[in-house]
């Protein structure tokens, strides 16, 4: 099997190494059928919102789905030529020079298992190596962590942990 | 916006010097939103807090005939006035006279200096300057502390000093991630950086942003616990890439 992404000494030559090792190649996915694409040009909003729902997200208003593609710093997502429909995407915020955070990481459960969202992944982290981000987060559900593990990413480095805010969680001192 | 007396800290209180830094250059402005929030006239001293959180902040203060303290209205939990983007927290009068005011604003006024100047009292290593503006350009919300020190009697502002900053990246619909807090160690241990992020917080719910999430190092996990954050929701865990 090709070797996963690792971390380099120098994080822009990482990108362009990266790219000679990708687990899947382009070639390889669009002889399949699949394409990437890099912009929401073509990206069917209500396509994009019943893979949300299929995989169990919430189902979000598309309006609000179209702001914050608008306020992306990097998104990829995969075209299956049979259906023209998406059929991955993963999404990346944040202040484009320091830290980006992805969300949104997602594979309709009929292609899954066929290397597409390790193959969406690769490219949206070369991606964000390649604008000279370094610090590049994600909130991981419990029972993908050996999704993202081989992709390099680590929980809790040094005991950073991850929050989120809650309404109702507020205790006062 | 109906207004209230703000808290007036005796002059009792151990008091930190004020050091003014030279602007250097012109404050910074970054990316603005289309959502524009009213500002807070010149002389509203609008301060909505609840009362639980004055209660913390006078702990410790004695008080003399120089304090005034008045109690906010009853606090309704969530229904609130729209927060203004820039008000003062606290005003205090200090054994020469003059009087300092702690301003919050979340309209991101800084100047990049100035904030590079901060990040060197906390100790963070140091960032290109460049860099450190567009983050601060990309960032949907950045808010800061500034303290404004004046002669009593004059209403002109006169030095203003960056103490404190935290700012908040977002897709402007659904999530937004606060990085970057910190609050100058002379004024630490007053309660400032709580109400820095309550106020962050706030604003960014009356945004609607209905997901606010931050990374902590373990040593602060318990602050944002304080404020309302939980640590690995159901599960949830943080992860980096390659982290150093």
């Amino acid at each position: 099997t090709p070797l996963p992404l690792k971390k380099p000494t120098h994080r822009r030559s990482a990108a362009v190494s990266a790219a000679a090792s990708f687990s899947i190649s382009e070639e390889s996915l669009s002889s399949r059928g699949f394409t990437f694409h890099r912009t929401v040009e073509n990206l069917n909003l209500d396509h994009l919102n019943s893979v949300f729902a299929a995989v169990g997200f919430p189902r979000r208003d598309p309006e609000k789905i179209r702001i914050a593609l608008e306020h992306t710093d990097a998104l990829l997502w995969v075209e299956s030529s049979k259906t023209s429909r998406p059929v991955a995407f993963a999404r990346a915020t944040g202040d484009g020079v320091f830290n980006a955070i992805i969300w949104d990481v997602v594979v309709d459960p009929n292609y899954q298992g066929i290397g597409l969202g390790k193959a969406v992944m690769e490219r949206l982290v070369t991606q964000l190596l390649e604008k000279g981000i370094n610090n590049i987060a994600l909130y991981s559900e419990p029972r993908v962590l050996g999704f993202y593990r081989p992709l390099g990413f680590v929980s809790d480095p040094d005991g950073i942990r991850g929050m989120v805010y809650s309404r109702k969680q507020k205790k006062k001192k | 916006m109906p207004s209230h007396d703000v808290l007036a800290l005796p002059t009792a209180l151990n008091y930190p010097p004020i050091v003014s830094l030279d602007r250097r250059s012109q404050p910074f402005y970054p990316f603005n939103s289309p959502f524009h929030l009213r500002k807070g006239g010149r002389n509203q001293k609008v301060s909505i807090l609840k009362a639980g959180f004055w209660e913390s902040i006078r702990s410790g203060i004695l008080k003399n005939n120089t304090a005034q303290v008045v109690e906010p209205p009853s606090p309704v939990e969530e229904v609130e006035e729209l927060l203004p983007e820039e008000f003062v927290l606290v005003e205090r009068t200090r054994p020469d006279g003059t009087v300092e005011q702690i301003i919050f604003s979340s309209g991101g006024n800084v100047d990049v200096y100035d904030l590079e100047a901060l990040c060197d009292k906390v100790g963070w290593p140091r960032r290109p300057l460049s860099k450190l503006a567009a983050a601060l350009r990309n960032s949907y919300i950045v808010a800061t502390l500034h303290s404004v020190s004046k002669s009593s009697g004059e209403e002109v502002n006169g030095q203003k000093k960056l103490i404190g900053m935290a700012r908040a990246t977002s897709d402007h619909a659904f999530n937004a991630t606060i990085w970057d807090v910190l609050v100058d160690p002379s004024y630490q241990g007053q309660g400032l950086g709580k109400v820095l992020i309550e106020k962050l917080i706030r604003t960014l719910l009356q945004r609607d942003i209905g997901n606010i999430s931050l990374f902590a190092d373990s040593k602060v996990v318990e602050f944002y616990q304080n404020l309302g954050f939980e640590p690995d929701p159901e599960g949830i865990k943080g992860m980096f890439w390659y982290p150093k």
